[in-house]
C-alpha cells in the first residue's frame, strides 16, 4: 500500500503546485516557492519562542503567516516600490530569513531549530503517518487528505477565477479598464501558494515543492500557447513524474523525493528538444 | 502569443481534462501498488531496525545473532541532514522492532514514530525511560521542564546505559525466547560502559583543571561537560542555520588567550573552516593554539574501524581530548 500513498502524495502536490506554477511562471515569478521555504524561517522561530515546543502545529501556524506576510510584502514592494517581481522576491526572502537567523542566534540558545528539521516533512514517511479514528477505523495516510482538500482548493480558485486570473495575468491595465481588481485576484493567487508551499512542505519536504511549483509550467509553457492546455501539460508533466520518480526511486532504492525531480528534470529535456527541433 | 493566450476557452472543458486526469491519476497508483508485494517475515529472527549508528550498536550488542539488525543513517550521517531513501521505507514497514533516539533527534521522523507507537506498533525511543531532571533544556532557564531537551545524551555514558536497558527490555518484550541472551549481553556490556564511565571520569580529571575546557565547533558535548566535569564551549549553536557571528569569534578568542588553552577540536561532521578562523585569531594575540584532533559527534566513524563501535568513539573522543589539553 505504501506506494500507492507515496505516489497519490506526490500527484496531489504535483497537481496543486502545477496548476498554480502555470500563473506564476507568466506572471514571472516563479521561484516564490524557493523564497517561501527560506522566508518562514522567522515564523518558525516566533512559534519556538512562544510555545517551547517544537510540534508540527505552532510550526506550521507560524510558517504559514509568515509566508503569507511574504507574499504581501514583495507585492506590496513590487507595485508601490517600482521594483522587478524577481529582486522584490530576492529581496523580501532574504530579509526574512535573515531576521530568522538572528532570532535564532540571540533568542535561542541549545537548540537545533531549522525549517529542515522542524517542519520539512519526507514524502517516504507519509503512509506511516495515518489518520485512525477513536473506533479504529483506518482512513489512510493524514498528508493526502491534507493535501487531497488543498487541492480541491485549488482546482476551486481557478475554476471560479479563470477568467480574471487570466485577465490579471496577461494584460493588466485591460484587465482594471474593465474593472478586474489585479490587485484583490493578485493576493488571493498569492494566498494560495504560500498556503499549498506551506502546508506541503510539511508533508513533502521543501525541494520537491520548489520543483513542482517551477517544473511542469516551465513544460507545459514549451509545448502550448494556450493557458487552459498549458494547465493540463502541467498536471500530466506532474503525475508522470510522480509515478514514474517512485518507479526510479524504487529501482535504484534512492531518495524518492530526489527522484520525482530527476524526472521532471528528463522531462524538460524531451519538451525542449521538441521545442527547439520539432515545434518549428 | 499574447493574443492566443487571451483566447476565451471555455474553463468547463478545462475542468473536465482535469477530472479525467485525476481518475487517470487514481488508475495509475492503483496499478503501481499492485506490483507492490507484502513482504513480513513472521519466522526467523527479529528484524530490528535503528536511526542511529549509536543505537544500532547497543542492539548490536544486546541482540547478537537473534535478531536482523538494520540502521537508516549509515556512518557519518548527521541524523538533522538525514534524507530517506526507498530502501529505508522497506526497512521500517517489515521492521519487528524500531528503536530511535527521541527528543527531536531524528527531527519530524520522531513525530511519525509517536504515532506508530500509538497505533501499536513496537516502536521505542531509547531515552524514553531516562529520568527527565537527568536531561538538559534546550536553554538556560529556571522552568526548563516547559523547553525541549537537548537530544546529544550519549556522551553521557551513564545516561546511555538506560538505553542499552531500554533496549534489553524492548527486545524480550518481542522475543521472549532470547530473554537470557538478551539479559547476559546487556549485563556484560553495561558493565562494560560502567567500568568505561569511570575511566573517562578519571581521564579528564587527570587534565590540569584550568585547562579543563573543552572547544569544539558547535554545540553537541554538553552531556559530556556535565557528566565529566570540563567546560563546553561551542563555537555555534546546535542549529546550523545561524552561522557564528564575528562576535563569537573574537569572544571565543579572548576566552581560549585568557585561560591559555592548548587545543580547540573539530567534529567529523561540521567542517572545521569555523574554527580554523578561531586559531588564527588566537595567533593574532600571540597565543598558540592548535587543533587538537577531531571528535566523533553525531555520527560515529566508519564501520569496521574502531571509531565505528559507540565505546570505541568514546575512548577515541576521550584520548584526543586528554592529548590535546594535558
Amino acid at each position: 500500500m505504501s506506494a500507492f500513498w507515496i505516489i497519490l502524495t506526490g500527484s496531489l502536490v504535483a497537481a496543486s503546485c502545477g496548476l498554480l506554477g502555470c500563473f506564476l511562471i507568466l506572471r514571472r515569478m516563479a521561484m516564490i516557492g524557493d523564497a517561501i521555504s527560506h522566508a518562514v524561517l522567522p515564523g518558525i522561530v516566533i512559534a519556538y519562542i512562544f510555545t517551547h515546543s517544537l510540534d508540527s502545529l505552532p510550526m506550521i501556524l507560524g510558517a504559514t503567516s509568515v509566508g503569507l506576510l511574504a507574499t504581501f510584502l514583495i507585492e506590496l514592494v513590487h507595485q508601490k516600490g517600482k521594483v522587478q517581481a524577481d529582486a522584490a522576491i530576492g529581496l523580501i526572502f532574504t530579509f526574512l530569513f535573515s531576521c530568522g537567523v538572528i532570532l535564532i542566534s540571540s533568542w535561542t540558545k541549545h537548540i537545533d531549530l531549522d525549517a529542515d528539521c522542524v517542519l520539512h516533512g519526507e514524502i517516504a514517511m507519509v503512509p506511516f503517518e495515518l489518520w485512525i479514528t477513536e473506533s479504529g477505523l483506518n482512513l489512510g495516510p493524514i498528508a493526502v487528505w491534507k493535501l487531497s482538500i488543498l487541492f480541491l482548493i485549488v482546482v476551486g480558485l481557478i475554476y471560479v477565477g479563470y477568467r480574471p486570473l487570466r485577465l490579471t495575468t496577461f494584460d493588466p491595465q485591460y484587465a482594471a479598464a474593465i474593472g478586474v481588481s489585479t490587485g484583490f485576484w493578485h493576493y488571493l493567487l498569492m494566498g494560495a501558494v504560500s498556503m499549498t508551499t506551506v502546508l506541503s512542505f510539511e508533508s513533502v519536504g521543501a525541494i520537491l515543492v520548489v520543483a513542482f511549483l517551477v517544473a511542469p509550467p516551465a513544460i507545459a509553457y514549451l509545448l502550448t500557447e494556450r493557458l487552459d492546455h498549458m494547465l493540463l501539460i502541467s498536471l500530466l508533466a506532474g503525475l508522470i513524474s510522480a509515478v514514474g520518480g517512485y518507479a526510479l526511486a524504487a529501482a535504484l532504492e534512492g531518495a524518492i523525493a530526489g527522484a520525482m525531480t530527476a524526472v521532471l528534470g528528463i522531462e524538460f529535456i524531451f519538451a525542449y528538444c521538441y521545442y527547439v527541433y520539432l515545434r518549428k | 502569443m499574447k493574443n492566443k493566450f487571451l483566447e476565451i476557452k471555455s474553463p468547463i472543458k478545462a475542468m473536465r481534462g482535469l477530472a479525467s486526469i485525476s481518475v487517470f491519476l487514481v488508475l495509475l497508483s492503483l496499478l503501481a501498488c499492485q506490483q507492490e508485494k507484502q513482504v513480513k517475515t513472521d519466522n526467523g529472527p527479529l528484524d530490528v531496525v535503528a536511526t542511529t549508528g549509536m543505537i544500532k550498536d547497543i542492539a548490536k550488542v544486546v541482540g547478537g545473532d537473534r535478531i536482523k539488525l538494520e540502521s537508516l543513517m549509515g556512518p557519518g550521517v548527521d541524523p538533522h541532514l538525514y534524507k530517506a531513501t526507498q530502501g529505508d521505507l522497506g526497512k521500517l514497514t517489515k521492521a519487528d522492532v524500531i528503536l530511535y533516539n527521541g527528543l527531536h533527534l531524528e527531527g519530524k521522523l520522531v513525530e511519525i514514530f509517536e504515532k506508530l507507537a500509538e497505533q501499536g506498533r513496537a516502536v521505542y525511543a531509547v531515552t524514553e525511560h531516562i529520568d527527565k531532571s537527568r536531561l538538559l533544556a534546550s536553554e538556560d532557564v529556571e522552568n526548563k521542564d516547559a523547553y525541549p531537551s537537548d537530544p546529544h545524551i550519549w556522551f553521557d555514558i551513564s545516561l546511555w546505559m538506560e538505553a542499552v536497558e531500554t533496549v534489553r527490555v524492548a527486545l524480550i518484550k518481542h522475543d521472549e525466547a532470547g530473554r537470557e541472551t538478551y539479559n547476559k549481553n546487556a549485563g556484560a556490556y553495561i558493565q562494560e560502559l560502567a567500568a568505561l564511565h569511570e575511566k573517562v571520569k578519571a581521564d579528564i580529571a587527570s587534565i590540569p583543571e584550568g585547562q579543563r575546557v573543552l572547544v569544539t565547533s558547535h554545540d553537541a558535548f554538553r552531556y559530556f561537560g556535565n557528566a565529566y566535569g570540563i567546560e563546553v564551549r561551542g563555537l555555534q549553536g546546535i542549529s546550523t542555520v545561524a552561522e557564528f557571528g564575528l562576535k563569537d569569534v573574537s569572544d571565543l578568542v579572548s576566552f581560549i588567550a585568557q585561560r591559555k588553552l592548548r587545543s580547540v577540536f573539530v567534529e567529523s561532521s561540521v567542517s572545521d573552516k569555523s574554527l580554523r578562523a578561531v586559531v588564527e585569531g588566537c595567533k593574532a594575540r600571540n597565543h598558540n593554539v592548535s587543533i587538537g584532533g577531531t571528535l566523533y559527534s553525531d555520527a560515529m566513524g566508519e564501520e569496521g574501524t574502531p571509531e565505528g563501535t559507540y565505546i570505541g568513539m568514546i575512548k577515541h573522543n576521550v584520548n584526543k581530548i586528554v592529548a590535546g589539553l594535558k
